[in-house]
């Protein structure tokens, strides 16, 4: 598509408290720019499982509650994006999975682990996010469409998605714009 | 209690019946499908997406500026809300000011909003309750009176527009002050009477009282928020606990659940934030600065700077979260929404199971979920 | 003992001919369709004052339909208070709210579970011609694609007000109606198209598809007994 995403400066960036705690655990995480002085990493689809274990449960960060899992549909890859709060303290991390899109059609979907085992707020939002943007999250209990139809072809977010043209919704999507 | 319950020998048939999308009292056009075994719920599946308009899609689709008017759509209860979560995270990421004014009068509306989204739900729970008609008047006629003070200031009854990235649009007169100034002395005599009715009343005390009991840690792992959680005696809130505007300024506690976070605690914990809402808007009455209104000119091609931003606010039903990108264009590259009713709901079913089919309606009346905010 | 009659109107043209042969008339029917003149005014005169409504609501408009049941606009002056939960003891689907692809099945069953004789009001832009989300992928566009509609109510959301002119027009009509034309179905009381719940996709395209499918099936094996 035309449209380009936000450009990043790569700039080293230290190694933040979160970052820290995971690199003493032995998993091994990106730093990326700060939105609003909230801490992003980003970690590999591997160590995600682990890492959010760690996350939830180490008394040292209690990140327990997940705010929402989302998906970004990128030119090259797709993001599964975590946002992290805590319920007892003013702690906050967003954590970024990314997923390399080597030429994938829309129906294609890249795989990744969920977490809906152990963290049961994620369940929905998973469903919720293979539905729209089409991230397989394996091992997810009932990983079934959620806000559409259950034979829905597509996923509706994806950049190069096509729309369906029919009787019941026959308008050029762009008329207008 | 689920035990109690099924200690009969009386083993029946498991019988599934199918529950909505057109329900009167699923608010909306929620399917759940359950199992049952005689009276008692043994399994829920609750099917959503009937209203699924493509919020998320219309957001990276349209320019930023027509979005702002679809978004009061999100949650058309408390539309302020909405407008405020996005405007916040398009602040975050484009570094604009806010002028204090247009600060305080966002405080300002989104409370009534509180208090008119909180009204509605007082009607409705009653009616799933089973008081069809009758005491749901009561509630719509304090809510006519904010939605006429709506209307005033920013022409629309529902879908208000009004909170935009930068401030707020339009100015008030000094005599709308006045009127929001009389809703606020006579409201709480209003709450009193809704108490007469509903507190104290055996009726409403056998069907909410230790039923759809929401234990801590339950809410904790689905991610619950707002009054469903504060009725547990969990104390978050986000206009406490991160700050966002100018709520550190006021001056206001959180009203919590007194026993163990059912039905019941719920309700009064609603009740309770109507009368702190009430305060609070009083507050922000005697506070409110001169000034600027707007600190970035609305025009049909407003951009913001490349950038992430989340943005999360309490609204009347929990934790609501924008999530923006922008790559500086017009448009956003992606906007995806937590919506506090979508967390909120995916706890149902754990509520419900092992209750008798009666308790349904008053159990996911108690949550208060809108649906256009689960489906988008 | 009852030979199937064909429906003529007043000049003389068979009203329905698909259904000419399916609908047989009694004696009674006879008679009312003669005194129909003398008995439709005083019929409708009773039925547009009790038009009792669907509680059908999806979404913000169904706000504004809750607010003009209320104390402050009150459609009971109309006779249109008694809200019914249930489609067989209404007369009328508002539809209030945004139709997506998979609410739309469930709309159309409820619109056949209707009693005749029903009434629809397209409530708000979105039931009109799906409004604010009209090109969204999931969304209908306009209700007159599913069901047919009597009176159209723009707005987003529209007044109370405006749901009470809808009504008034809505029973202005009902008043003009023949009862015995209406009694032998000579109106337009069946869904537009039918919609699948599972793919949310009109049923006539899946047929089509289906059909074609089965038909190059058949040529194949055709093609091959022949070779
Ligand atoms: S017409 Fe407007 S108010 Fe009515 S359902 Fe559509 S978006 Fe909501």
């Amino acid at each position: 598509m035309t449209e380009k995403p936000a450009e990043k400066t790569e700039v080293k960036l230290e190694i933040g408290r979160f970052g820290k705690f995971l690199q003493d655990n032995g998993i091994k995480s990106k730093r990326q720019s700060d939105s609003n002085n909230v801490e992003t990493i980003v970690i590999d689809a591997k160590d995600l499982e682990p890492a959010m274990r760690l996350l939830k449960t180490s008394s040292e960060t209690t990140l327990n509650f997940l705010l929402c899992v989302s998906g970004v549909d990128y030119a090259d890859k797709i993001d599964s994006v975590y946002h992290l709060w805590s319920y007892e303290h003013n702690d906050a991390l967003v954590i970024k999975v990314e997923l390399p899109k080597n030429n994938m059609t829309n129906t294609q979907t890249p795989c990744m682990s969920s977490i809906s085992n152990f963290w049961p707020a994620a369940n929905w939002h998973e469903r919720e996010t293979y539905d729209l943007v089409g991230i397989r999250y394996l091992k997810h209990p009932y990983l079934r469409r959620i806000l559409n139809p259950w034979d829905w072809e597509g996923h509706p977010l994806r950049r190069d998605y096509k729309q369906l043209i029919d009787a019941l919704n026959d308008k050029n999507p762009h008329s207008f714009r | 209690m689920a035990t109690e319950l099924t200690t009969t020998n009386l083993k029946t048939d498991e019988m599934i019946i199918n529950m909505g999308p057109q329900h009167p009292a699923t608010h909306g056009v929620l399917r759940l499908i359950l199992k049952l075994d005689g009276e008692i719920v043994r399994h829920v599946e609750p099917v959503i997406g009937h209203l699924h308009r493509a919020q998320e899609w219309q957001g990276q689709n349209r320019t930023l500026f027509q979005y702002q008017a679809l978004i009061d759509r999100v949650d058309y209860l408390s539309g302020m809300f909405t407008s405020l979560a996005f405007a916040h995270a398009c602040e975050q990421i484009d570094g604009c000011e806010v002028p204090p004014r247009a600060q305080y009068l966002r405080a300002l509306v989104c409370e009534m909003n509180r208090i008119s989204s909180h009204l509605l739900w007082l009607g409705t729970f009653l009616i799933d309750l089973g008081a069809l008609f009758g005491f749901p008047f009561y509630p719509f006629r304090e809510r006519e009176k904010l939605l006429d003070l709506f209307e005033e200031i920013a022409g629309q009854r529902m879908m208000f527009n009004y909170i935009r990235i930068g401030g707020v649009i339009r100015d008030p007169k000094p005599t709308w002050f006045e009127k929001v100034r009389k809703f606020t002395q006579e409201f709480p005599d209003r709450i009193d009477e809704y108490e007469a009715i509903v507190t104290q009343n055996p009726i409403v005390l056998k069907r909410t009282k230790d039923v759809g009991i929401l234990d801590k840690q339950v809410a904790f792992d689905y991610g619950v928020s707002g009054p469903s959680l504060r009725g547990s005696g969990v104390n978050y809130d986000l206009r406490k606990v991160r700050p966002y505007g100018i709520y550190p300024d006021l001056n206001f506690d959180v009203p919590l659940g007194q026993n163990k976070g059912d039905t019941w605690d719920r309700y009064m914990c609603r009740i309770l934030e109507m009368r702190q809402s009430n305060e609070l808007i009083k507050q922000c009455l005697d506070k409110m600065p001169e000034g600027e209104i707007l600190g970035k000119k609305q025009i049909a091609g407003l951009r913001i700077k490349a950038g992430e931003g989340f943005s999360a606010i309490e609204s009347p039903r929990g934790v609501l979260g924008c999530y923006v990108i922008s790559n500086g264009s017009d448009k956003a590259y992606r906007i995806k929404w937590r919506n506090p009713s979508f967390c909120n709901l995916a706890v149902l079913p754990s509520l419900l199971i092992g209750r008798p089919i009666s308790d349904i309606m008053a159990i996911f009346g108690s949550i208060d979920v809108i649906l256009p905010d689960v489906d988008r | 003992m009852n030979e199937p009659l064909k429906i003529l109107n007043q000049s003389n043209e068979l009203v329905s001919p698909e259904l000419s042969d399916t609908v047989t008339l009694t004696t009674l029917d006879k008679a009312i369709d003669m005194l129909s003149t003398i008995v439709s005014p005083i019929a409708n005169l009773a039925r547009s004052n009790s038009v009792w409504p669907l509680t059908f609501g999806t979404s913000c408009c169904a706000i504004e339909m809750m607010c003009v049941g209320m104390s402050a606009f009150d459609i009971s002056r109309f006779g249109s208070e008694v809200f019914r939960a249930t489609p067989r003891q209404a007369d009328l689907i508002l539809t209030a709210g945004t139709i997506t692809r998979k609410m739309a099945s469930a709309l159309i069953t409820l619109y056949e579970q209707l009693p005749e004789p029903k009434y629809v009001i397209a409530m708000g832009a979105c039931t009109i011609t799906g409004g604010m989300f009209n090109d969204s992928y999931s969304v209908v566009q306009g209700v007159d694609r599913l069901i047919p509609v009597d009176v159209y109510l723009p707005g987003c959301p529209p007044r109370p007000e405006a749901i009470l002119d809808a009504l008034l027009k809505l029973q202005q009509k009902i008043r003009t109606e023949n009862y015995a034309k209406r009694r032998l179905k000579g109106y337009d009381q069946r869904p537009v198209r039918y919609v699948d719940y599972d793919s949310g996709r009109p049923m006539e395209d899946l047929l089509a598809m289906a059909m074609e499918e089965t038909k190059e099936v058949l040529t194949k094996q055709d093609n091959d007994n022949t070779k």
